[in-house]
């Protein structure tokens, strides 16, 4: 891996990469400029050329080793063929826009400057499953996007490439926005597909798969709106080249959403498989506050946080987070310098999930209450020794297939890698004699006490 | 036939069937709170988690791989399973918390953080001693609690409803009382509100709870949260008894049980039949229970110089005699009753024949459009199927009426019915015409008319069968407690008082609950004694119904063992054939 004294990063030669999700183009996110670009081309080539079959769009996805982005990393191509042969029932897919995960906001950023790719997307997406209708399932809070997006489809339907007989093929396929109310809970594909129908956003147990019996019962397919957006660029570079972008094991462009204590946060477009060191110091330009590292979470706020003495050559992909307990998630990784209190950190992570379990589950709806209460308590220095322990025997209970989906994974996992890799901070937090027992002094001002109320 | 394996014990099954509801089947036990065998699967109180394995195939050949004993290798799924979701697969290996530790572990783990923030105000909560929280949690769950911080805390006595009140922070969220009105009454009326620890059922803004069928929640609900809102803190459950009958408001004939305490029905609940009221009972057949302990009568009465005054039963079989021996037969009126048994109106037949009168017929009680073509009906009474197939015919009202008015009867026998509170005939129309009343409550409104004042017992104090609107037969036995001997009341209470939670007995006595009446078919054959007729049946109403079913093909089979709890099916023949 060595190579002039620094680690080879599996992005390969990412100063030179040029940007395919969000190409530096003017006004991009309007139609005529998108089309201009060569937008909704490799859908018309698709929708003209008789020897493109459906199924080879699917093959094409699954030769680029497209992984999910919405956080669970799983290849796309496989899980399309998970869709039954055609039969008199409807089909859908929901597009996950609901990006509710701490530290995760690049979604967004393709609603907003490049909307189109993502329809485009769509489009591709139900012309190899032979999908109807497509749910964009998107954040509440989004408004200005979801206005955009409107008058961005209305576009595109009125240009005819949404809706009946699509560019004149007999492919056709509408495309409906709906916004959600606010809970995270509701990006759960199966909870967002209830949520969809109407209903309270309780995440229904597995199976029947979406596939099998999705939204209004019929075979559905989720996917998350970056994920969507690669699909045109798959169809154009054919699935073998665009394999060979990024890291091997979850090829690709991806859209870096940093956050925390670095220079310069945002969103950035590189392959995978980013050194991390190389987007905190490089892309970012340094730590904000002059201070060293201290942790990164690398995938929003359910991925296990490392510790900087073990950022040495690990780069965003599974495989090398993995080495390491932890996972690129939504590849936005939240980064902390030493200042950081690692147990007001996981207590405000703990009061995110406390405050945003659905409830439905036992373990999931008292667990977190129950980790936020004995966090708060550590951090207001008046926690017990023992309370360590608990907590991490709490964070046994809860996962593991305790529960019907994996809310309750994600809420655990920081907690328990916090825990276990901060140890000493928690300990001295515990220890009776080191920090006063009031609250206002302990925490101050900035720290979670006041950001939870 | 397809097998699974649970604890060790292999089981043949049939058909697609949940892991859960098999071993429940079984006898097999596994606590589980949000699972109801009517309702969808919501999976989501984690309880019934067992661990479920496979026999592991070959990959290439697909056959199932032996391990050296030649025993099938299985494989465990990683993860613990709710057994409630859990589709059965030939072959499948179960292990529950008899034979695994992690399985034992993970279930005392959630009963943990199901008490975490329950209140554990048992002592004075009414669900407490039938509580499958209460009764879970002693069982599967952990010694103390680990859990040192201030509980949640929810409304408490939220009314959601004219009959249902709701304390929060009892609740579990199982989703039992949502999915009951989504799916079972389709009202809707319920959901769940806010988010996480929060979150509890209730109504959308504005709204009442005021299904017909609410208080059923109250009785799926596994804790104390739903509770009736009229029996609300009024009796422990250990304190009543409960005895399997029918509700009596309608023709449905909905399984019940009658709760008494002190010889006074405190509240009526459903018992699961599944060929007649499946697991439900609508409100209305509940909040009668006080016609049963309040406005009862006390004693005989006799009309002496144009006023009603007490008598003793003697006194009143022999005024009803001598009334009968008197009147011309074709000047009396029977009124057989579709509220009173089969038993009771066959011996009213009985002694009509004996004075030579015409055939009784009964007052019908037809409320059209009150019925929902569900649990309640349009008819009132829960034995007009019963009196039909006697060959009891419903009377013209009209007819009757206008003949009453005209006073065309000398004498007007009622067996358990009220032809003035009926709007049969008004009390001026019976001036001139002796009646000789079986009746329940001193509400009765012939009464003040009566000349010979009978009080009978309800069916809740009685021995008898009815007979539903689908022609099934089903008995009832005493619940309470009347005055005097009877033997076959005594030995019916012995043996049928079903006391799940409590004691055997009622143990409270209070002699003034008793009431001082009889059931009918003890009052009948003693009239006809004193009219010399013999209409003896020393072993009771189950000797009536023997020679009812050997004699009539409408009833025939309906013996008492065959009925048992549950009824027993009658065919459809034509009303009144000989058997
Ligand atoms: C609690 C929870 C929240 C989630 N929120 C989101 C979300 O906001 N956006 C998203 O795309 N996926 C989210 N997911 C992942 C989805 O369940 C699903 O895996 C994903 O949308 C599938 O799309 P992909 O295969 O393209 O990644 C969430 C999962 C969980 C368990
Ligand atoms: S009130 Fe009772 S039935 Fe309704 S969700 Fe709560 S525990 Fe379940
Ligand atoms: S019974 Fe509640 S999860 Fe199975």
């Amino acid at each position: 891996m060595e190579a002039n004294g620094t680690p080879q990063s599996p992005a390969g030669d990412w100063r030179s990469y040029e940007r395919m999700l969000l190409p530096p183009i003017q006004d991009l996110h309007k139609l005529d400029v998108y089309t201009k670009h060569g937008g909704y081309e490799r859908l018309r080539r698709v929708l003209e050329d008789d020897d493109v079959a459906p199924d080879d769009i699917t093959n094409e996805v699954k030769a680029s080793g497209l992984t999910g982005r919405g956080g669970a990393g799983f290849p796309t191509g496989v899980k399309w063929t998970f869709m039954p042969e055609p039969d008199d029932r409807p089909r859908f897919l929901g597009v996950n826009g609901d990006e509710s995960e701490p530290g995760t906001f690049k979604d967004r950023q393709v609603m907003e400057y490049n909307p189109h790719l993502m329809f485009e997307g769509i489009l591709l997406a139900g012309y190899a499953m032979h999908i109807d209708t497509a749910y964009v399932y998107t954040r509440g809070e989004y408004t200005d996007w979801i206005a955009l997006m409107a008058e961005q489809l209305e576009n595109a339907y009125e240009a005819g490439y949404v809706g009946e007989d699509i560019l004149g093929s007999d492919f056709s396929m509408d495309i409906v926005l709906h916004k959600g109310a606010g809970a995270y809970i509701c990006g759960e594909e199966t909870s967002l597909m209830e949520s969809l129908e109407g209903k309270r956003g309780y995440p229904r147990y597995k199976p029947p798969f979406p596939a099998q019996k999705g939204i209004f019962s019929c075979p559905t397919t989720i996917n998350n709106v970056e994920t969507l957006a690669h699909v045109p660029l798959i169809v154009q570079e054919g699935g073998d080249a665009y394999s060979t972008i990024g890291a091997e094991d979850m090829p690709g462009a991806a859209l870096y959403g940093m956050s925390g204590h670095v220079k310069q946060p945002g969103v950035y477009e590189y392959p995978t498989g980013m050194l991390l060191s190389d987007l905190i110091y490089d892309v970012c330009g340094g730590m904000a506050r002059g201070e060293d590292l201290k942790a990164v979470v690398p995938g929003g706020s359910s991925v296990p946080p490392i510790r900087a003495d073990q950022i040495d050559g690990l780069s965003m992909n599974d495989e090398s987070l993995g080495e390491v307990g932890s996972r690129t998630g939504t590849f936005c990784p939240l980064v902390l310098d030493e200042e950081t209190d690692m147990v007001s950190f996981t207590r405000r992570v703990a009061h995110f999930y406390q405050d945003e379990t659905c409830g439905q589950c036992t373990p999931c709806r008292e667990g977190t209450g129950w980790l936020e209460n004995i966090l708060a308590r550590i951090d207001e220095g008046e926690g017990r020794m023992r309370d360590i322990d608990l907590i991490l025997e709490l964070c046994d209970n809860m996962d593991g297939g305790r529960t019907i989906c994996a809310f309750a994974d994600g809420a655990v996992g920081p907690i328990r890698a916090a825990v276990k890799r901060f140890r000493d901070e928690f300990e001295a937090k515990c220890e009776a004699s080191v920090y006063p027992v009031s609250t206002d002094v302990s925490a101050g001002p900035d720290s979670a006490v006041a950001a939870t109320e | 036939m397809p097998i699974v394996t649970i604890d060790g014990t292999t089981y043949e099954y049939e058909g697609d069937q949940k892991l859960l509801q098999f071993c429940l089947n079984q006898g097999i036990e596994l606590p589980h709170f949000c699972y109801h065998p009517a309702m969808s699967i919501p999976a989501n109180c984690r309880q019934c988690l067992v661990k479920v394995g496979m026999p592991k195939k070959d990959r290439e050949t697909g056959e199932v791989e032996l391990d050296d004993d030649g025993d099938p290798v299985i494989q465990f799924f990683p993860q613990l399973q709710a057994s409630c979701t859990i589709d059965l697969q030939d072959g499948m290996v179960v292990e529950t918390h008899r034979t695994s530790e992690e399985v034992e572990d993970a279930q005392t783990d959630n009963l943990e953080f199901l008490l975490a923030n329950h209140p554990l105000d048992c002592p004075i909560c009414d669900q407490a001693g039938h509580c499958p929280l209460q009764i879970q949690a002693y069982k599967y769950g952990p010694e103390g609690s680990r859990f040192e911080f201030r509980k949640v805390h929810k409304p408490k006595r939220v009314k959601l409803g004219p009959r249902v009140t709701l304390d929060a922070e009892r609740c579990i969220n199982c989703t039992r009382c949502t999915r009951f009105t989504d799916e079972i009454s389709g009202s809707g009326q319920l959901s769940i509100t806010n988010r996480g620890v929060k979150n509890y059922p209730m109504t959308a803004p504005g709204e009442e709870f005021d299904d017909p069928y609410s208080m059923n929640t109250i009785d799926i609900c596994p804790v104390g949260a739903l509770t009736s809102t009229d029996f609300r803190f009024k009796a422990r459950i250990w304190e009543m008894s409960s005895t399997p009958s029918i509700t009596t408001t309608n023709a449905t004939g909905a399984n019940c049980h009658y709760w008494v305490r002190d010889n006074q029905v405190l509240r009526i609940t459903p018992r699961q039949n599944m060929k007649v009221n499946e697991y439900w009972l609508p409100d209305e057949d509940r909040l009668v229970y006080n016609k049963f302990n309040d406005n009862r009568p006390d004693g005989p009465h006799i009309r002496r110089d144009g006023t009603l005054a007490g008598a003793n039963w003697q006194q009143a079989f022999a005024k009803a005699a001598a009334l009968l021996g008197s009147a011309d037969p074709e000047r009396i009126l029977f009124l057989g009753s579709a509220h009173a048994t089969v038993e009771d109106n066959y011996l009213l037949t009985q002694l009509a024949d004996a004075v030579g009168a015409d055939a009784p017929r009964y007052i019908p009680h037809i409320e059209p459009g009150a019925g929902d073509d569900w649990l309640i009906t349009d008819d009132k009474t829960p034995n007009a199927e019963g009196c039909e197939r006697l060959g009891i015919q419903p009377i013209d009202e009209q007819l009757v009426g206008t003949r009453l008015a005209e006073g065309a009867y000398d004498l007007v026998y009622v067996l358990e019915d009220d032809p003035v509170g009926s709007g049969l005939c008004s009390a001026d129309d019976l001036a001139d015409t002796d009646v000789v009343l079986h009746y329940y409550n001193t509400t009765n409104e012939t009464l003040p008319r009566a000349t010979a004042a009978l009080p009978a017992a309800m069916v809740v104090e009685t021995v008898g069968t009815y007979v539903n609107q689908d022609g099934r037969a089903q008995r009832v036995r005493p619940a309470k407690e009347i005055q005097g001997v009877n033997r076959t009341l005594m030995m019916e209470m012995g043996t049928n008082r079903e006391d799940e939670h409590g004691t055997p007995f009622d143990r409270w006595h209070n002699d003034e609950n008793r009431i001082n009446c009889k059931p009918s078919w003890e009052i009948l054959p003693e009239v006809a004694k004193k009219l010399g007729e013999d209409l003896d049946y020393p072993k009771g109403p189950k000797q009536v119904m023997d020679e009812v079913q050997s004699t009539l093909e409408a009833f025939e089979g309906a013996t008492y063992d065959a009925m048992g709890l549950k009824g027993t099916q009658l065919e459809d023949v034509e009303a009144g054939a000989a058997a």
